[in-house]
């Protein structure tokens, strides 16, 4: 199984500079527009898509493999995250920056959260609507979903509004917070363990 | 308001025996099976070790673990 994920992995790592290749070809050249008209083009085309088939493929089965197995989580994550534990005092140090890492992350997964249920929007509505002569309303509202829908055909709002401030929410994709959240982890972890080094 | 209250502070000489035995840092280090910063944070104090490796190290230089590390008592005034 060892020598099985060892492959695998050195395949997934030498496949990542072909994906990102592909990636930019695709986002360079439009396939639709203009498709692949000989047969060297359309065999390139077929096989890039197979490779990035597999390498998903992949990816998902490395992804368990780290969350189920606590030797190859040890073997691949430590790398990649530069964790050294040489003697007793860096087996140390490592358990500090990771409870300083952990609280941070923490910290900011509380604040994200905050962010993201919190609604503020500020609008003004005609006079003939004004409500104690007052026709520039602030709203605020929570929010929590446990699923994300689609947007429903609720019943429009009837009064005319004029939005000058609207906050609903993270501007940010769910993709982009993950991958920030997993940078965060890495540099609080190295930033800590280099400070305790000192 | 300050509250006085009594800490102990493990202070060594595992400088001055390396020194007598007439041993680097880096040999040390290797001997004992501990990087050359351990010795280093151990000898300027910044590091208290386990004492497996107090003991290993008292093992190495064949003395008693006394004889490197001793305890002493201090007053430390913390304020409220």
């Amino acid at each position: 199984m060892k020598k099985i994920d060892s492959a695998l992995l050195k395949f997934f790592i030498y496949g990542l500079p072909l994906i990102i290749l592909l990636a930019i070809f695709s986002y360079s050249y439009d396939l639709q527009a203009f498709p692949p008209t000989s047969d060297y083009l359309i065999t390139l085309y077929n096989f890039a898509g197979i490779m990035l088939a597999l390498w998903m493929l992949l990816s998902i089965y490395l992804c368990a493999r780290l969350m189920f197995s606590g030797s190859f989580r040890e073997k691949v994550l430590t790398r990649l995250t530069f964790i050294k534990e040489r003697d007793e005092r860096e087996v140390m140090f490592t358990g500090k920056a990771a409870k300083t890492s952990m609280l941070t992350t923490l910290a900011i997964l509380i604040f994200l959260f905050c962010l993201s249920c919190f609604q503020v929007s500020v609008y003004s509505i005609p006079p003939d609507k004004a409500i104690d002569g007052k026709t520039k309303v602030i709203a605020l509202d929570l929010k929590f979903k446990l699923l994300e829908s689609l947007p429903s055909d609720a019943a429009q709002e009837t009064v005319q509004k004029e939005i000058l401030l609207a906050y609903t929410g993270l501007p940010i994709s769910s993709s982009a917070v993950i991958l920030g959240l997993i940078m965060w982890q890495i540099v609080a972890y190295n930033y800590s363990m280099r400070r305790l080094m000192k | 308001m300050t509250k006085s209250t009594m800490q102990l502070k493990i202070s060594n000489r595992l400088h001055v025996i390396r020194a007598e035995h007439r041993i680097t840092q880096d040999q040390l280090a290797k001997e004992i099976g501990v990087t050359r910063a351990t010795i280093v944070a151990i000898e300027g104090g910044g590091y208290n070790p386990s004492l497996e490796l107090a003991f290993r190290l008292a093992r190495y230089f064949k003395t008693d673990i006394n004889a490197i590390f001793s305890v002493e008592e201090e007053n430390v005034n913390e304020k409220n």
